[in-house]
């Protein structure tokens, strides 16, 4: 039986958060943008993991649902990648690069 | 120290590490490396917590399908491959919300008991009848939306759009 502290598993997902957080603000090139996004996202899939595995602590669901919508955050974060790739592709062809402070013809 | 608690320790260390590292580096294909590691450790996290078929899809849909879809990004949008990226800086704002961020929530948290505890494991056949019998809402609703998104996305790329 593997015994562990929550405490850790909390910092280590809100870390991971503030990672992204500093990561959307600041970086200008999409696939940076996406990479960012894609940590916040883990950073949640990995709460979810936390609560399921230790589910008295969780007053919302449990632990098989949090298994369960880790499962479907996982393929939603893979669906957002494509999106993202597609617009990147887009930008590119219509801009020539895929700097997002050059995407701003719909500010005017 | 427990033999786990180690791991745990090392492996989120290694996360936050290779986190920071995907944002800093300054060549794009060394963050899409960087990140490769990061979801490999996420992955080593989630066998560590008694989850091992999200350890696997975390190996393959991230490490795997995600990380060659970043790669695959660079390629088609750069004439080089290896070309430096003219770094921002570290703004003062953005740091100081990320940073605010993390204070908060930690406080918010740190006023839930934490303390040791033993983690629940559980069967894959369990969790497989309960994906697709009692939370079968919830794929239906993934694959609506991946439906939607595929459509988008060829939409997007299609040839000959103006």
């Amino acid at each position: 039986m593997t015994t562990l502290s929550i405490d850790g598993f909390i910092g280590l997902s809100i870390a991971l958060l503030a990672i992204s957080i500093f990561g959307i603000l600041t970086r200008r090139n999409f696939i940076l943008l996406l990479i960012s996004v894609e940590i916040g996202m883990n950073a949640a899939i990995l709460n979810f993991l936390f609560f399921a595995a230790f589910p008295n602590r969780s007053p919302f669901f449990d632990g098989l649902q949090g298994q369960s919508i880790a499962i479907v955050l996982v393929g939603l974060a893979a669906t957002e990648v494509a999106v993202g790739l597609a617009i990147v592709l887009a930008l590119n062809r219509l801009k020539g690069t895929i700097n997002v402070a050059e995407a701003s013809s719909l500010r005017e | 120290m427990s033999l786990e608690e180690l791991a745990f320790l090392v492996l989120a260390l290694v996360a936050v590490a290779t986190a920071l590292l995907a944002l800093f580096v300054r060549e794009l294909v060394h963050t899409i490396l960087w990140i490769g590691v990061f979801f490999v450790d996420l992955s080593a996290i989630y066998f560590l917590i008694d989850a091992p078929f999200l350890g696997v899809l975390q190996l393959g849909v991230y490490a795997g399908a995600v990380t060659i879809l970043l790669l695959f990004g660079i390629m088609v949008t750069r004439k080089r491959i290896f070309s430096r990226e003219a770094i921002t800086g570290i703004g003062a704002l953005p740091a100081a919300l990320a940073v605010a961020t993390f204070v908060f929530l930690a406080l918010v948290v740190g006023e839930f008991p934490g303390g040791e505890q033993a983690i629940t494991s559980y069967n894959v056949t369990d969790l497989s009848q309960a994906l697709f019998s009692q939370f079968g809402v919830y794929l239906l609703l993934l694959g609506l939306v991946m439906l939607g998104a595929l459509a988008g996305a060829i939409y997007l790329v299609r040839e000959g759009r103006e």
